[in-house]
């Protein structure tokens, strides 16, 4: 997908994940590496298996009564974490764009975001409480919180926005077609504002086991790019991004946090598990032509970097074949490393690290390191972080099934 | 100690989002905005914690508050008396 002629920016940015609550406790520990990985026990309860200890980045402290007081109303239990995770920096990214309560949500905003999963937490309790607990009737609420448009329509409720809403699903990749779908919106013309992003919650016992069962689940930590990794941890988040045309946010003197450049967005029509090569490369070079970077412009690499032996080496090939010689000019940052692999909010909350680290000038390091692997040769940003002079951000966001994106932001000022 | 109708009260306003003070017994549902989710909600609630069963068309012609509370009560009661 190329950008048209009306050029989009970023107003506003939210983030949760087990980094913290908000953009600044997520950036802060990031740049501090501080991560967030740990093992954590699964208990199934009475009718499973024993619990089991899996590392995993889970969201401390409670969801429901900070954004119950940033909302001035009450949730209760009526969200899942998922649509919690959506709905809380939602509300932080449309208050930093200045935007709660401003008319044009009503008719000029799109509303996209991306989960691989879906209500997974109220799904699990309720099968356990049907086949476990062989309770004849389930919650009247269920099928709501469960369905994979619910952060959406829980957004859109809360915010009033009532243009083009709904939720897409790509697994790993599905908040950066979120971010893509919704500048497209605005490209077209069709809108001045897109609410994107997405959210993730799928730490139960159950789907951890999925996941276990597919061999991707690291038995310490994730540790992208680096020799010794064996597996990703997932994590749980949201992230949001408020996306605007730029003429629409100077005119309302919006303060500008980045231009969103372009996305490349290709599917490898091969393997389930299996990375291509091809498929990563033409997504990476679309968005970069997209973007029309200088030729000898610096672009910080947010990778997927999920800590997989297949998905790094397989990733830094790929860079490698996009960069050339110059390959080792551009940093790279894997921060799955600390807030864990988020899944369909990857993109989302990595755009949102990422657009900080561009901003600042400061690059995140990746942990969990111990030592070089020849098939992973990049310019790795390695513990303690290090000044950066990027003038972009591209991220890279690659899923199981081999669906492909990779984003471009260019930094503003 | 707390009665029975009071923790009944306290769980009607955490599920149903209804602000405790406003639970009067002599409002009907519809004053309180329970509809028909709302209320297999607090059935639901209700179930979970007290252990009982309660038959979903147990509250349809409650006259108020009072009188729905009265139905869960008595179901509870009569469970605890066995």
């Amino acid at each position: 997908m190329t950008r048209d002629t009306r050029r989009i920016v970023v107003t506003g940015v939210g983030a949760v994940s087990a980094l913290g609550h908000g953009v600044a406790a997520n950036w802060t520990a990031a740049r501090e590496g501080r991560g967030a990985i740990a093992p954590h026990d699964f208990d199934p309860g009475p009718n499973g298996p024993a619990a089991h200890t899996t590392p995993a980045a889970l969201i401390a402290g409670d969801l429901v009564g900070p954004l119950e007081a940033a909302l001035g109303r009450k949730i209760g239990a009526s969200l899942d974490p998922f649509a919690l995770l959506a709905l809380a920096p939602a509300h932080e990214a449309l208050a930093q764009a200045g935007l709660i309560g401003h008319p044009d949500l009503e008719h000029r905003t799109a509303l996209v975001l991306g989960h691989g999963f879906a209500g997974i937490h109220t799904l699990e309790a309720s099968y356990e409480r049907f086949y476990g607990q062989k309770a004849a009737r389930l919650h009247p609420l269920t099928v709501p919180k469960v369905m994979v448009s619910a952060p959406v329509s829980a957004v859109a409720m809360e915010f009033k926005i009532r243009g083009p809403v709904f939720a897409v699903s790509s697994a790993c990749a599905s908040s950066a077609h979120a971010i893509a779908q919704g500048a497209g919106f605005i490209a077209s013309g069709a809108c001045d504002i897109a609410v994107v992003g997405g959210s993730e919650a799928i730490a139960t016992p159950g789907c951890l086991r999925g996941w276990e069962g597919l061999g991707a689940i690291t038995a310490s930590t994730c540790r992208p790019f680096s020799a010794g990794r064996d597996g990703m941890a997932i994590g749980e988040g949201g992230a949001i991004m408020v996306l605007e045309a730029l003429d629409h946010a100077q005119a309302r003197g919006a303060t500008i946090r980045a231009e969103y450049g372009g996305a490349g967005l290709s599917s490898d029509a091969f393997h389930w598990t299996q990375p291509s090569l091809d498929g990563p490369v033409s997504a990476m070079r679309a968005a970069l032509a997209a973007t029309a970077l200088a030729p000898d412009a610096t672009v910080l690499i947010s990778a997927h970097g999920t800590g997989t032996p297949l998905n790094d080496k397989n990733e830094a090939a790929a860079i490698r074949a996009v960069f050339g010689d110059r390959a080792k000019d551009h940093p790279v940052i894997a921060t799955k490393s600390a807030h864990g692999h988020v899944i369909g909010a990857a993109a989302a909350l990595q755009g949102v690290i990422g657009l900080m680290a561009l901003t600042e000038r400061i690059a995140p390091p990746i942990l969990g390191w111990q030592g070089a692997d020849p098939e992973c040769d990049l310019n790795l940003v390695l513990n303690p972080g290090q000044p950066i002079a990027a003038e972009a951000l591209l991220l890279n966001a690659f899923a199981f099934g081999g669906l492909n994106t990779a984003l471009v932001f260019r930094r503003w000022g | 100690m707390t009665t029975l109708r009071d923790a009944l009260l306290d769980l009607i306003a955490a599920e149903a989002l209804i602000d405790r003070a406003k639970l009067a017994p002599s409002a009907t549902l519809a004053d309180l905005g329970l509809d028909s989710v709302g209320v297999v909600s607090i059935v639901f609630a209700v179930e979970d914690k007290y252990g009982v069963e309660i038959p979903e068309d147990a509250f349809n012609d409650a006259p108020d508050l009072d009188g729905f509370l009265g139905r869960i009560e008595a179901i509870i009661q009569t469970r605890e008396a066995a």
